[in-house]
């Protein structure tokens, strides 16, 4: 009897939790996909953010990591009486993508007034309408010292809804003492080469630079184009010539002499070459890929007023010059030089990763503009190359 | 009083794990299983019932499944392989050198899984001795280690070891050793003794070792990720790309359920063929 009574006992009990258990989850699943789970965003016609006439309050910016210098926000909080919460959460373009598209498909930016992400990201988001316009009356600064380079991305024409943080060129980082002869993105491929060259993992960054071997021009190359270039990456790994498909990680494979060039960036080449003067950055022969991470202002942000002073307050060259001088990259800024200049940073102003001249950048390329379902098929051909 | 209070007390003591797994397990299961059902591109997907997630998820990643199930297979056989003698001869030769032995078992543990795995991008290197060495001995072919599948799979072999040596001490440590005294008085030879005595009593351990080896050597990514090459990468790294590369929720949702389904049925197979018995003791008989 007791042992019967204890069995029964303990069976109602796990069934009661069971059912409790689901009763629970159902709950949850039912409240969260109300609320929207992963569905449409804005409409389509972004609207322009609302500012009040004195910015004040609080501002959270997401930015990547170790792209700004140290004194520029307090600098910032001093002059304007705005307190800013920084956050480095940007690692990658998708990951961050994938952490706020929740939210942003409900409307909310998670209390971040600004992000910073790259083009194409950023014309996903817009796509998405995840993105609210500018009120260029607040950004006097951007609008005078924006370089003319930079006013008319094919992402952005008018720059409505993005501003520049700082700009790179993607290109080929070469060991000049291992394999001295690499000038273009086709040598890449020469079976001299075998297993020791990286490619970026990055779709947007590789595959339209290997158009460019292929002499065809990324921004007005058709999905067959792309597919055609992708197959030419994936007969290349299959033959063992693409050593891997790596990010910001191919530093170490350089480093080591594992891999005699790269597809890379010219921010990484300026710090790692004061490391190994060996490592250089090569604009390719076929040019460049030019990109920019962006400020954008996402829907249900607070304190847009904040956001646009911020934006404002980096477009002073006196305080860009702050910020260039510790992140290595291409200034969004004109008047930088000057900056330099009068402190007599000659370093700086001759190196031409950070001041590159017209004459350097000629042959390169922005971004290409790309829908979100042609994004979304060349993405799944190039990984599946990358995951072979 | 003490009636109610004997009868709350299992649920108040089952509350607090209940509760956890309700909310960070079984909601995210079932909001996934939602997912995985779902079609269009992020921003507008759709709930419509979509199966073929699931028959694209088996024939597009194929061929990364089965690789997956023999890197983690082949990891776990050569863990089992260093594991059981390491554990026997801690468990039963070591004398005052025990606590030494397992503390250096343990010792990676101070360290993250990532930064041990990016160590080994450095053992591994095309420059370093080890390579050498194993370019001499004829084991590199393709003329560099790193980035091959051999490396991946010791990545794996490394970095759940651990995991198979502690079990399989465990179940040693605990052997009578009056047991094994038994069988030699009763003119049994060494292996004999092992095979009939040590090896069957230890076998709960390595049941549960080859277990804690297996499955997350097969849904791991982070190995495949940093030692391997576009064609040594794993369905971890596939259901990442898909997560936050190409922001194909469903197709990700429903690749992680086909790979958790796989590897509950092996687990369920091999536990029943293997070892119930071994796994649960007395109790399962």
């Amino acid at each position: 009897m007791r042992s019967s009574e204890k069995g029964t006992g303990r069976a109602s009990l796990l069934a009661a939790t069971a059912v409790a258990a689901i009763a629970v989850a159902l709950g949850l699943v039912a409240c969260g996909s109300s609320g929207g789970g992963i569905e449409g965003g804005g409409s389509d016609e972004a609207e322009t953010v609302k500012l009040e006439k004195k910015a004040s309050g609080s501002l959270t910016i997401s930015n990547w990591p170790l792209y700004i210098d140290e004194k520029t926000v307090p600098d910032f909080e001093k002059a304007t009486g705005i307190s800013v919460n920084y956050i480095e959460d940007v690692n990658e373009n998708d990951g961050f993508f994938a952490k706020m598209q929740p939210l942003l498909a409900k409307g909310e930016s998670g209390g971040r007034s600004i992000f910073v992400v790259t083009d194409w990201m950023a014309a996903k988001m817009r796509e998405l309408g995840y993105l609210q316009n500018l009120d260029k009356s607040a950004l006097p600064n951007v609008e005078k010292n924006l370089l003319e380079s930079l006013r008319h991305p094919t992402f952005d024409q008018e720059r409505e809804f993005s501003v520049p943080w700082q700009t790179g060129m993607g290109g080929l980082i070469v060991r000049t003492d291992l394999a001295p002869e690499i000038k273009s993105i086709c040598d890449l491929f020469d079976p001299k080469y075998k297993g020791k060259v990286d490619f970026l993992s990055e779709v947007i960054e590789t595959v339209p630079l290997v158009m460019a071997c292929e002499g065809i021009n990324p921004d007005e190359a058709s999905e067959d184009q792309w597919m055609k270039t992708i197959n030419r990456i994936k007969e290349a790994t299959e033959e063992g010539q693409i050593r891997r498909f790596t990010g910001n990680d191919y530093a170490r494979d350089l480093t080591s002499g594992d891999v005699v060039a790269v597809i890379g960036w010219s921010g990484d080449a300026v710090q790692l070459q004061a490391d190994n003067p060996n490592i250089k950055f090569r604009m390719p022969t076929e040019g460049c890929s030019l990109w920019s991470d962006n400020m954008v202002i996402p829907v249900g942000a607070p304190n847009p007023t904040a956001a646009e002073a911020w934006m404002n307050y980096v477009y002073d060259p006196k305080n860009q010059a702050q910020i260039a001088e510790y992140v290595n990259y291409i200034t969004p800024v004109e008047g930088v030089k000057e900056v330099f200049e009068k402190e007599g940073q000659d370093e700086l102003v001759k190196n031409p990763l950070i001041f590159p001249t017209e004459e350097f950048t000629k042959k390169c390329f922005t971004q290409p503009k790309i829908s979100a379902e042609e994004l979304q098929n060349v993405t799944r051909a190039f990984n599946s190359v990358v995951n072979g | 009083m003490t009636a109610v209070r004997r009868r709350l007390s299992p649920y108040l003591l089952l509350g607090p794990g209940t509760i956890w797994l309700v909310f960070f397990f079984v909601v995210p299961l079932v909001y996934m299983v939602k997912l995985s059902l779902e079609s269009g591109l992020v921003g507008n997907l759709e709930f419509n019932w979509h199966w073929k997630n699931y028959s694209d998820a088996l024939s597009l990643y194929d061929t990364q499944f089965i690789r997956s199930l023999i890197y983690a297979g082949l990891a776990t056989l050569f863990a089992l392989v260093i594991a059981y003698p390491l554990a026997y001869t801690i468990a039963f030769k070591a004398g005052r050198w025990r606590n030494v032995l397992l503390f250096a078992v343990i010792a990676p543990f101070f360290t993250t899984y990532l930064i041990r795995t990016i160590a080994w991008e450095t053992i591994l290197s095309d420059q370093s001795p080890v390579t050498d060495v194993l370019k001499a001995m004829g084991l590199a072919p393709s003329g560099h280690v790193l980035a091959t599948g051999g490396a991946v799979i010791a990545g794996l072999t490394y970095n759940f070891l651990p995991f198979m040596i502690l079990p399989i001490y465990a179940s040693l440590e605990r052997i009578d050793e009056g047991l094994i005294e038994a069988a030699k008085d009763l003119y049994s030879s060494a292996t004999q003794s092992f095979l009939r005595v040590t090896l069957p009593l230890s076998a709960p351990g390595v049941v549960a070792g080859t277990l804690l080896t297996f499955i997350p050597a097969a849904g791991d990514y982070i190995n495949a990720q940093f030692l391997g090459s576009a064609d040594n990468q794993m369905i971890g790294n596939v259901i990442q790309a898909l997560y936050l590369k190409q922001s194909d929720y469903p197709a990700a949702a429903a690749l992680s359920f086909v790979l958790m389904a796989a590897i509950m049925v092996m687990v369920l197979l091999y536990i029943r063929f293997a070892g119930s018995e071994a796994l649960m003791g007395e109790e399962a008989r």
